[in-house]
């Protein structure tokens, strides 16, 4: 090749022409998991805030969890123009990330909130 | 981004009000004695209004999303070195069978 490439940090998947391997920049695919990360993280802590407002027990606040993760996935897929694979490589990743991270802030919000409005 | 951290910030304080409304509900409950089992109508529908900015915060907050296939507009792969004391167009490379096309990133 008669260029060199400028930015240091991407890296790139060899790309014979006998091999099918899909080529992507893993720097930007990193940027990308990052946005899905925080999005998923936030709308966790804010869905435990409002499970512990509404006075959520029990199983129906891991109802009111998925259905929060459910919200999200579809923003985040809105947010990439439902072309998903031009963002990222697969479907789980902008799915299923930040799933079980989150259950643990949302439980931790939604303690804290039903203590603080329903308790004290 | 300043309209997206202003979204989300006005959607923490109706979670915040509606929060300080619910308590006080529950003070009324009290005094009166009586169950608690919803908050009231306009308490869910300010949860519900705070619930719509904080998503819409959380999307266009964090950043956008990047393309990550090589050959989109926004990713060239080729620059030249920031420094031109380096750069070489003249070496072994014309004897490779590749058909590049190559624009330049600047």
């Amino acid at each position: 090749m008669t260029g060199h490439s400028d930015s240091s940090s991407s890296e790139k998947k060899s790309n014979e022409e006998m091999n099918d391997v899909p080529v992507f920049s893993a720097e930007n695919m990193q940027n990308n998991m990052k946005v899905i990360y925080y999005s998923r993280t936030f709308m966790s802590i804010i869905g435990g805030v409002i499970a512990g407002i509404l006075g959520f027990t029990g199983f129906m606040g891991f109802v009111f969890y998925f259905l929060v993760m459910t919200i999200t996935s579809i923003g985040l897929i809105a947010k990439a123009k439902f072309s998903v694979h031009l963002y990222v490589d697969s479907w789980n990743r902008i799915i299923l990330d930040g799933f079980m991270g989150g259950l643990m802030s949302f439980v931790l919000f939604w303690t804290f909130a039903y203590d603080i409005v329903h308790i004290f | 981004m300043g309209l997206g951290f202003v979204v989300g910030i006005f959607g923490v304080l109706f979670l915040f009000h509606a929060a300080y409304s619910t308590i006080q509900y529950r003070g009324l409950l009290k005094i009166m004695e009586e169950e608690f089992s919803d908050p009231p109508m306009n308490v869910v529908l300010e949860l519900l209004l705070g619930f719509v900015f904080c998503v819409s915060a959380s999307l266009t907050v964090p950043g956008n999303f990047i393309s990550i296939h090589p050959d989109s507009e926004e990713n060239r792969i080729v620059s030249l070195p920031s420094s031109l004391d380096f750069t070489i167009f003249n070496h072994r490379a014309k004897a490779l069978p590749f058909e590049v096309d190559m624009k330049l990133k600047h």
